[in-house]
């Protein structure tokens, strides 16, 4: 028995180690980790900070444009000699009678009153006063309603005019056009910033690993292969930073929203929900934002991996 | 195996540090390669390690001109020669075994390939109790026969040796070479740099001799 146990032993000494996890070529330590990792997640944080910031605009922007172009208004002013309520009546009858119209009605006494109220206050009697009546005329397909057949046939009604509000939506979208295309920029500016970083964080990489590199190309080692090794380390920073940082943007977003609706008055806040819905990125934002970290991560590992084999191109000697 | 004719090598624009080398070395023999210091015995085995292109001449080895060769043949060429240096080169943030398995590693070859084969010649050159032990904590003899160890360990056809012995003992100079002498033993063609006469002495190998940039061949 005590034989047996000693063969075993004497077996187990003479058996080659087992495998184990292989060191790394490229030291942990020998990369500028910390700050690199640091560097990316503020990167990140802007990229994603600035894609939700896009998001939202562009999203406000399309819900604007929708809500404002499936109605129209018809604007009767007083003249003299005509009747008002029977030209609101005849302009009713003659939008309900354009095909794609769905409905139209006229705004209230009342709330033509509310709607000046901002500017004249309120308690006012307007029926002393003698104010342009509004109609609301709602589309079922905008594009289907021929706008200018209606706008012909209210040539008839005495001081009606037609507003398409074609000139807002035309300024909004030019408005948001532009915030999109900023947004973009910033984006640009950003990408390039985070691969200069990277290139001149892989260059202090290299220059400090000198010695492994020569190393490995006196073994043989192809620049495939000393380029991959250094891509690897700094893909796992870029991982690390971009999920720190896509993380940050994701959370400023949501404590943004819930400062908004805290911290601003109810009155205000509806009015920002109206622009900018309540700073909701929703899933297809946050999962723009998370699309950021892997294409940070993948965006260093290759600009590491082109530096460095334009390092050893320049200093291998093959 | 190797065949010079008239090979020159400058720096840049500087002079030129080789001149006319033309000889030929025969695959499986021993080769001493001396000179004083600053004669350009490192920046010949540079040339035999194909780490530097010759400013003129022509440099044969394993039957081909080396400057005909694309990039990856001259990667597969490199794969064939073996180098060890006087400061030993070893990586100090990997064991003995991980350094020495380092050329087999960089082929893609997983560890299960070369387990034994690494542990058996690690146990060879006499360090099968420092496998696990770091490059810092090994004593200069150890480390050189590491880095020997290393330079083998992919069967190369030809050895460099750029002074392999100038940090250690001249009693262990002389066991490295001898490890050396039993490495061609086994085929293997040796150039070894040295300026040790004693170690010259010792051995009965022909001389490859540099001075004034220009080799001349001995014995």
């Amino acid at each position: 028995m005590a034989e047996a146990a000693l063969d075993e032993s004497a077996a187990e000494a003479a058996r080659p180690p087992a495998p184990r996890r292989a060191t790394a070529i490229v030291p942990e330590r020998s990369v500028a980790g910390r700050t690199l990792v640091l560097l990316i997640a503020i990167m990140t944080f802007l990229s994603g900070v600035t894609l939700g910031g896009v998001v939202l605009v562009q999203k406000s922007a399309i819900a604007w444009s929708s809500d404002v172009g499936r109605e129209v208004t018809i604007q009767i002013r007083p003249m003299q000699g005509e009747v008002m309520e029977s030209n609101i009546r005849t302009a009713i009858a003659l939008a309900e009678a354009i095909p794609g119209v769905t409905e139209a009605h006229a705004i209230s006494i009342e709330d033509s009153q509310k709607l000046l109220e901002p500017w004249l206050g309120s308690g006012l009697d307007l029926s002393q006063l003698e104010i342009p009546r509004l109609i609301v005329v709602e589309l079922g397909d905008p594009k289907a309603v021929d706008l200018s057949l209606l706008d012909r046939d209210l040539k008839s009604v005495k001081g009606a005019t037609l507003e398409t509000h074609a000139a807002w939506r035309q300024q909004l979208n030019t408005m948001a056009g532009t915030l999109v295309l900023s947004g973009v920029l910033v984006l640009a500016l950003i990408v390039l910033a985070t691969v200069l970083a990277v290139v001149f964080a892989t260059r202090g990489t290299m220059a400090s690993n000198r010695e492994i590199v020569d190393v490995l190309h006196f073994i043989g080692a192809s620049n495939a292969f000393i380029a991959g090794e250094f891509q690897g380390r700094f893909l796992a920073l870029g991982f690390r930073g971009g999920l720190i940082g896509g993380l940050g943007a994701v959370l400023f977003f949501f404590l943004v929203a819930g400062a908004t609706g805290s911290l601003v008055p109810e009155q205000s806040t509806a009015q920002l929900g109206f622009l900018f819905g309540r700073f909701s990125l929703g899933l297809d934002g946050i999962l723009g934002i998370a699309a950021v970290v892997p294409v940070i991560a993948a965006l260093t590992a290759i600009t590491s991996r082109m530096t460095v084999r334009r390092f050893l191109s320049q200093t291998s000697g093959l | 195996m190797i065949e010079f004719t008239n090979v020159g090598l400058r720096y840049g624009h500087g002079p030129e540090i080789l001149r006319d080398l033309t000889f030929r070395i025969e695959p499986g023999s021993f080769h001493f390669l001396t000179g004083p210091s600053g004669s350009g015995k490192t920046s010949l085995l540079r040339l035999l390690l194909l780490s530097l292109k010759p400013s003129r001449g022509m440099v044969r080895m394993f039957g081909r001109d080396v400057s005909s060769l694309d990039q990856d043949s001259l990667l597969d060429m490199r794969r064939h020669i073996g180098i060890v240096f006087q400061e030993f080169r070893l990586l100090d943030h990997l064991t003995t075994f991980e350094n020495v398995a380092l050329p087999l590693r960089v082929l893609g070859q997983p560890e299960s390939a070369y387990r034994s084969n690494v542990t058996e010649l690690l146990e060879w050159v006499g360090l099968g109790e420092r496998m696990d032990a770091l490059p810092p904590l090994l004593s200069g003899g150890e480390k050189q026969r590491a880095a020997i160890a290393r330079a083998v360990i992919g069967r190369p056809d030809i050895l460099l040796a750029d002074e392999p012995t100038g940090n250690v003992d001249p009693e262990l100079s002389l066991r490295l070479v001898r490890l050396f002498a039993e490495l061609n033993k086994l085929g293997t063609t040796i150039i070894l740099a040295t300026h040790e006469l004693p170690l010259l002495d010792s051995f009965d190998f022909p001389r490859m001799t540099l001075s004034d940039g220009r080799v001349t061949i001995h014995g």
